[in-house]
Parts: C-alpha cells; structure tokens; sequence
C-alpha cells in the first residue's frame, strides 16, 4: 500500500506546486490523477519515485520510507517503480531493443552495463516484453523511426524490464490520437488485472478514466479536491476540479 | 509619499535633471532614468574615446593642434560634440523620446577611425609610389615554382610563358625546351633521398636507429597535413572526459561538481583566449623546434575549443531519456552511458570534423615560430627573397587546404542529417569497415613518424622551461614595459578594426554577386556566380600570417602591411558569410513587397535590407572576433602589432615581460569577447 501524507513541494522559484497532498493507493488499484495543466499532477508522479525531491511531506510504500531513503537506496526503490512518460523518453538514437534493455540497468551491475553486455536472461526478458507489446519485429530499429503510438508500447516494455510492483505513468497518451490512447491504456489496464501492478495514471480525457480507472483523485492548485470512484464525478464535482468555465469534452 | 520623496519624483520629472547629469558623467542621466545598460555604454565609449584622443595626441601626434601656447588634439571637437548629444539625448529621454542614435554612431566611428587610421601607419601614398613593387610581387605569387627550364647552362624557374611553349612544341612535334620538376616541388610535397633510420625503419627494414639510408624524404606539406591530423586525434580525444567536466548538467550531480565546473570552464576559456602560434612559442622550450611542437601547441587550443563545444552540446540534450534511465534506477555512469552518449555522438563527431579543418588551417602557419611543417619552409624562403617558391608553396596549401574544407563539409552535412542506416551490417559493409580501420591505422603511425614525436622528451622539458615556467607568472608590470605593451595592444586592435571594416566593405557588393538566388539564374551569370565563389575559397584558405610578406614587399614592414593582410581574409570570409546570408532569405515578403506595386529598388530595402542585417551584423561580430585574434599574430611575419613584441620578448629570454603580453592579450580578448556576445544578444 502507498500512503501520501502531506506532501509539499515549493520551486526554488516560489512556486508551490504541491499543498499539503494526501492521499492512499492499494495494491492492485489504477488510479486516475487528473487535474488542470499545471494542478501538480507531474510533480506528485515524480515526488513518489523521487525524481524530484519533495520539500516535506512522506510517502510511505509498505514498509519503506521513500522520502526519508537516501543514496543508493533510492535506486532500489526506483528500480521496482516502472515509469513511463507523455514525451516517450526513448533515445532516438539507439535501437528498440537498447531502450528496452535500459530498463533492466536498475538491476545490472556497472560495468557490464557501460559494455552493453546484458545476460541472456535479460535478452530474453527484453524478446518477450517486446513480444507482450506486439514490437518484437522491430528490435533492431531506431527508436526515432516508429511512430507515436509504437514508441509508448517501447516505453512500456522499457518499464517492464523492471518487473515493477507499481507503474507510474505520466499522461501517457497525451500526445496520441483517440485510437491509440486507448490501445495504450489497454495495455496499462491488462498488466494492472493480469499481473497485480498498480498503476497511478495521470489523464486529461474522463472518458478514459471512467473506463479504465478503479479510482481516481484530483487535483487543483497543488491540493486535493476529489477522492474517490470515477462514477462520483457528476458536473458539480466536474466544474470543482476544472473550474467554472470547463465543458465536458468526450473522447470515444 | 512623504514629502522629501516628493520632492525627490519632483526632481526626477523635471526635464533638466536627467540633462545636467550627463552633462557631469556622461550616461549617469540616462541610467538615472532607468535605462541603466544605454547609459553605462554612453560613460564606458566617452571614456574610451577620451583615453584614446588623449594617448593618441602623446604618442602619435594625431590631430595636434597648437591655442595660443596651449597643445591639444582637435579630436575634442568630436567628442565635445558626442558629449552633448549624449545630453540632449538624456533631455529627450525625459520626454520619453529619444536622440537619433546614428548621429552618435557617426562622432564616436569618426574619433576612432581616425585615430586607427594613424596608428595603423594606413598611407596610401605608399600604396602608389610602391607599386611597381606590388606588380612585381603579384607577377611571382602567379607564376609558382613548380617547374624549371634549362637555359643557357643554369636553371631558372618555368613559369606560365614557358610552360607554354613547352606545352606548344611538343604538340607540334618539335623540340621543346629542357622542363622539368623544380626543387622546389620535392621540398614541397617529398623526394626520393636520404633519411635518418628511425625506429620504424629499424622495425621494417632492419636499419640502426640514427643510421642514414636512402628513404623517401616527406615534403613539408605532408609534415603539415600530418600535424593537423595528429592535433585533431589527440585533442578529441582528450576533450572527451573535459568536456563532461564542463558540463553544467552533468557536474551538479556530482559533489563538489559545481566548483570543478567552474574552475575547468575559466581554464578552457584561458586556454582559448591564446592563439595557437603564442603556444607554440612556449612549447619549443619545452620540446625544442620542429614538428612535434606544432602538434602539441595545437593540440592544447583545440583541446580546449573542442572541450567548450562539446560540453556546450552536453548541456543541450533532451532531458527526457536522462529523466526515463534515472526512473528506472541506473546510476550515474549507466545514464551517461545509455541517455547522454547517445545523444552526443552526432554533433561531437561534427564538431571534430570542424577542428580538423580548423587544425589544418593553423598547421599552415604554426611552423612560423615552432619549426615543422610549411609554415617554416616560407619562412626560410621569405628570408631568402624567393617569392616564387613561397607562392609554389602558398597554391598547394590552398588546394590541400580547399580539398579538407570540401570533404570536412560534406561529411558533417551527412552526419548531421543523422538518417537512420539499414538494420542489418551486410559483410561487404564489414569488410569496408575494416579496410578503413587498417588504413587509418596505417596513416595514424605515419604521421606519428612524420612528425617526429617522441613522447620522452614530452617529459624531459628543456632546461630553460623551468625558468619560463616561473619568470612567466611572475610577469613584469614596469611602466615603460606597460606602456610599450599596451602601444602594441592599441594597435592590434586598429588593426582588426580597420581590417575588419575595409575587408567587409568591399565584400558587401561582392557578395551579392556570390548568392546563387541572384546571379544563378541566367548562363551568363552562372559564371559571375562561379568565379566570385571560386575567389573566395581560393583566398579563404590561406591564413592571413601568410598574406603579410606579399604586403610587406608592397608596402614594408609595419602595421600597415598587417593590417591589409587582415583584410584579405576578412574579405573572402565575409563575402562567403553574406552571400550564405542573402542565398537564405525567405522569398515570401519579396511577393508581398512587389505585389503591393513597389519598384525594384523600395523591394530591396523593404523586403531584403531587413531580412539581412540581423545575419549581416551577427557575422560582421564574428568575424571581429576572430580578426582580434589573428591580428595578435601577424606581427610574427613583420605585420605590426604586439605579435613583434612577444617574438621579440620571448627570442631574448625575457619571459617576464613575455608572461605581461600574453596576460594582456587574454585580458583583452576576454573583455572584447564578453562585448561582442552583449552586442549580439541585444542587438540581433
């Protein structure tokens, strides 16, 4: 289980993008996050896996401590959080199959990995996530050369090298068309039933949390207004979290 | 508000305070009216002006002008003048207006053209009294000695005349006079002789190191060709690991990163700030003349120009993949490895194509004080007076030097296209690879042996560098020492001034003969566009060290010389620089300007002047950058300027004095550096 519990976190600049968050996540859950442009969604996302470090606040993950962890430890407990981004974050330069070994780096020592030496288990891990994902013909492609939709399934697979117990993933299908937002979320979905990975996924379209989400929380100015089930949010609830002016747009 | 601060806005409104300060410091009106940076540059060129009117009355007499017993320069005029628009300006700044700057731009370039026209020793007069000498030099640098006939029993040069005639009889069948190879072209490009075995013949053919035997003697321009590469390799690879050190992105990962960061980048920028051919001054007391000084002087400067680029490329990567290999919990080195390298790769390879252009360049003249190479070989012509055997010299370094500009180009362009290759290696692809991995190998040990390097004495410094070492920091700073220096270092910078301003003049018209989106067009401009073109490669790649002695037969020895060298290059480089400008510009206002029923001449100054003069102006900053450097050197070829000081201090062992020059040239460089990046921020 995932406890927020007052998470603040100012900018060196003044700006407070989180207020005092607080919030739990069970095991299993696909919770929703959603919120306008800039309610602190991304900087909750990165605060869990400590990308960004929190001004205050804790996030406690079972038993561990993930803000007070230091060092190396963060990268142990990074390396049980799969992530996956809104830009891809794939490196155009190299190889699918590159990126998606990448994310085993957690869990290979150094050196080897600064050879690009993986063990065999590890190509097959990477061979089977491609396969998962329906890219295992691509593996020796350049990553900048597949389309939009193609590259998230990369980041994906990327993510599952991890073998992670929670994925995080931040508007992942922002950038994607109606279609594919929703083959990628299906995918997210079929992990989260078929193999037990939370999912904490920050959306914009509610179509797509009513869908896909068990739970959802919402944020506005860096503080929670909204907990609770995707169904609960009627138009009340719907011009709270996005403001007056806001109009339901749906995507189906 | 209370009332003093009443008082105080009171104060500040009336029209004629902001007026009365300026006239007392010039600028402090307009800072006090909050335009701090128009103001601070009005007290900074007043004040240079003033210096440079009054220095200029002591040490050249310019403007002297005699009052009723008192001395003074009626360059005070101008600048009395630029005084009082300055507060004029602040009283229509009061009004929320502005003077018209061009006014000011046209008093202070009057004060300072005229004072750099004296001290540049620019004499036209020289010009056309001397120039039978100019013909007669012109006449030698195009007729090359590359060929010699046999004539009444003694050798002379073959040039295009006889050339002809030979040419001519033999078509015809008759017999031709007695041409063959000149000397000249074996000291060039390489004879069949005698060498000294070294360990490479010991290892191929058996020879005792030292031993003379008969060998293949390399020409001078192949020692040159040899010392670019070995430069370009060795100060790619180690601005590699100094680059990441100079990375802002990077280095705040790492404790303590910040302070390296900083202490690595001034170094870099120290580094830089000394041209080549100054390293090179210092480096032959450590390893003695010849070529393996060359390499070591060049590989130094560009390790820290290669170091500045790469880790500016370092500093612009996409942060994404750096954020996606952190989440999945690498480490330090796996991110560098898997998200920065990556990235990197394509402009790296890039810019080390650029410095191998640039290392060539720089080879050509690095000989003129370090010994190796062709720069050395034209000095002992020079010396000698053989002006067809330094022009044989100066066209093989042209072609050589157009040839690596052709292929470094062409290779960057490919490169940074950055088009995905096919998946597979096909085995004809690794066969290739190999066969190039062989031959480079093969030509990296030639040129180690063609330039003589012999990593013991890299550590075995001669017994005077200790001494440099120690004299060097503890630098001079003596009145009359300083006062000669900073004489030299006014110069030079007239010197760039002028040649700057001349070399940009005359290309302008030039230039638009050389964009292909004006002269391309018909057959007949075609070639107009071919020739200008043609013109400013074949001078572009001929460093301007070695333009002065061609300018010094003209019109001798001195600043002036110097100084029309400068604008040589400036010329070619230039013209190349508009002309890329102009072909660029965006054809869609030129349609909207012609539609509205404008004529030819309202669509130039309508639709093209201001498409150009951003590019045009950042150019024209570029290029004074780099005349500012040059002009440093180019008194070592008896062009003028504190390159004939420093020779001088460090040829008679006075490295104190050496160590105060090159601390005012860094010094200098760094603050006009600093200028022209401000200039160019605010203005393009």
């Amino acid at each position: 289980m995932l406890i927020v519990k007052d998470l603040v976190k100012t900018y060196p600049n003044g700006t407070q993008a989180l207020k005092g968050v607080s919030f739990e996540v069970e095991e299993g859950e696909f919770l929703a996050v959603i919120g306008l442009s800039g309610s602190g969604k991304s900087t909750l996302l990165r605060c869990i896996n400590r990308l960004i470090e929190p001004t205050s606040g804790t996030i406690l993950w079972n038993d561990i401590d993930i803000t007070a962890a230091k060092g190396k430890e963060i990268r142990l407990i990074r390396r049980q959080i799969g992530m996956i981004f809104q830009q891809f974050n794939l490196v155009k330069r190299s190889s699918v199959n590159t990126n998606v070994l990448s994310g085993r780096l957690g869990y290979v020592p150094t050196f080897p990995s600064l050879l690009h030496t993986f063990s065999k288990a590890d190509h097959e891990r990477a061979r089977s996530n491609l396969a998962m994902v329906g890219l295992e013909d691509k593996a020796h492609v350049r990553a900048d050369s597949l389309s939009g939709g193609q590259q998230q399934r990369v980041g994906i697979a990327r993510a599952l090298m991890q073998e992670p117990k929670i994925i995080l993933a931040d508007e992942p299908v922002a950038s994607l068309d109606p279609v594919l937002a929703h083959s990628i979320l299906k995918y997210l979905e079929q992990l989260n039933k078929e193999r037990g990975i939370t999912v904490l996924c920050s959306l914009h379209f509610l179509d797509l949390v009513h869908r896909y989400a068990t739970r959802a929380i919402a944020l506005k100015d860096g503080q929670v207004v909204f907990k609770g089930l995707p169904s609960e949010i009627d138009d009340k609830q719907f011009k709270e979290i996005y403001g007056q002016d806001a109009e339901r747009i749906e995507i189906s | 508000m209370t009332s003093t601060s009443k008082q105080k806005s009171n104060i500040m409104k009336s029209t004629l305070f902001a007026p009365l300060l300026s006239l007392i410091i010039p600028g402090s009106g307009q800072m006090a009216l909050k335009k701090s940076w128009r103001g601070f540059t009005l007290l900074i060129i007043t004040a240079v002006l003033a210096f440079l009117v009054e220095w200029g009355l002591k040490y050249y007499e310019i403007g002297k002008m005699t009052i009723g017993g008192w001395t003074t320069s009626w360059l005070w005029i101008p600048l009395i003048l630029f005084w009082l628009w300055n507060v004029f300006d602040a009283y229509l700044l009061s009004k929320q207006k502005t003077a018209p700057v061009i006014v000011a731009v046209l008093l202070a370039a009057a004060v300072l053209y005229l004072i750099a026209w004296i001290v540049t020793d620019i004499n036209l007069d020289r010009l056309v009294t001397r120039f039978d000498a100019a013909k007669t030099v012109a006449t030698k640098v195009v007729n090359p000695d590359y060929f010699k006939v046999y004539q009444n029993g003694e050798y002379k040069v073959c040039g295009w005349k006889c050339l002809w005639e030979y040419v001519s009889a033999k078509v015809k069948g008759e017999p031709a006079p007695l041409v063959s190879l000149s000397d000249n072209v074996g000291d060039i490009f390489g004879r069949k002789g005698t060498i000294t075995a070294t360990w490479w013949e010991k290892l191929t053919r058996g020879a005792r190191i030292g031993e003379r035997i008969p060998g293949f003697e390399t020409g001078k321009l192949i020692e040159t060709i040899a010392i670019g590469l070995m430069a370009t390799i060795f100060s790619t690879i180690l601005a590699i690991p100094v680059s990441f050190l100079a990375a802002h992105n990077v280095m705040s990962h790492v404790p303590g990163g910040k302070v390296i960061y900083y202490i690595v980048r001034t170094l870099l920028n120290i580094v830089r700030a000394v041209d080549t051919v100054v390293w090179g001054l210092l480096i032959i007391v450590w390893v003695g003349l010849g070529s393996f000084a060359g390499v070591i002087a060049l590989t130094i400067h560009s390790v820290a120009a290669l170091a500045k680029l790469f880790s500016e490329e370092i500093e612009h990567i996409d942060p994404g993949p750096v954020e996606a290999i952190e989440a999945t919990g690498g480490n330090f080195f796996q991110v560098i490895r898997y998200a920065v390298i990556p990235q990197i790769i394509p402009s790296f390879l890039s810019y080390t194509l650029l410095r191998w252009d640039i290392n060539m360049r720089s080879a050509t003249v690095i000989g003129f004080v370090a010994g190796g190479g062709i720069g050395f070989f034209v000095l002992e012509t020079i010396r000698v007076g053989g002006y067809q055997q330094y022009a044989a010299a100066l066209w093989a370094v042209a072609v050589v030097i157009i040839l690596v500009d052709l292929i470094s180009s062409k290779w960057r362009n490919r490169i940074l296209e950055d088009k995905p290759r096919a998946a597979q290696k096909t085995t004809w692809s690794k066969i290739r690879s190999l066969i190039y991995i062989i031959l480079g190998v093969a030509a990296f040990i030639y040129c180690w042996n063609v330039t003589s390097i012999n990593l013991k004495n890299l550590f075995n410094p001669g017994v005077t560098f200790g001494r440099l070492l120690k004299d060097f920091v503890s630098i001079d700073l003596s009145p009359s020492v300083l006062a000669g220096v900073t004489k030299q270092m006014i110069t030079t910078i007239m010197q760039a001034l002028m040649a700057t301003t001349l070399g940009a003049i005359v290309a302008l018209p030039f230039s638009f003969l050389a964009a292909k989106n004006l002269t391309g067009k018909s057959r007949f401009s075609a070639w107009i566009y071919v020739i200008t073109r043609g013109v400013f490669n074949v001078l572009r790649s001929i460093e301007a060290l070695l333009y002065v002695a061609i300018f010094v037969y003209w019109v001798g020895i001195g600043p002036f010389a110097g100084m029309l060298a400068l604008a040589i290059t400036t010329f070619a480089l230039i013209g190349k620089l508009f002309s890329e400008a102009i072909e660029n510009i965006d054809t869609g206002p030129i349609e909207a300007v012609t539609a509205t029923g404008a004529n030819k001449l309202q669509m130039i100054f309508y639709a093209i002047v201001p498409q150009i003069t951003p590019p045009f102006l950042s150019y024209l900053i570029y290029q004074w950058d780099i005349n500012i450097r040059m002009a440093t050197i180019i008194g070592f070829a008896g062009g003028g300027g504190i390159g004939l000081t420093l020779n001088n201090y460090f040829g008679s062992l006075q490295y104190h004095k050496a160590g105060t020059v090159v601390a005012i040239i860094v010094i200098v460089v760094a603050i006009l550096d600093f200028t022209s990046a401000k200039i160019r921020e605010k203005f393009v």
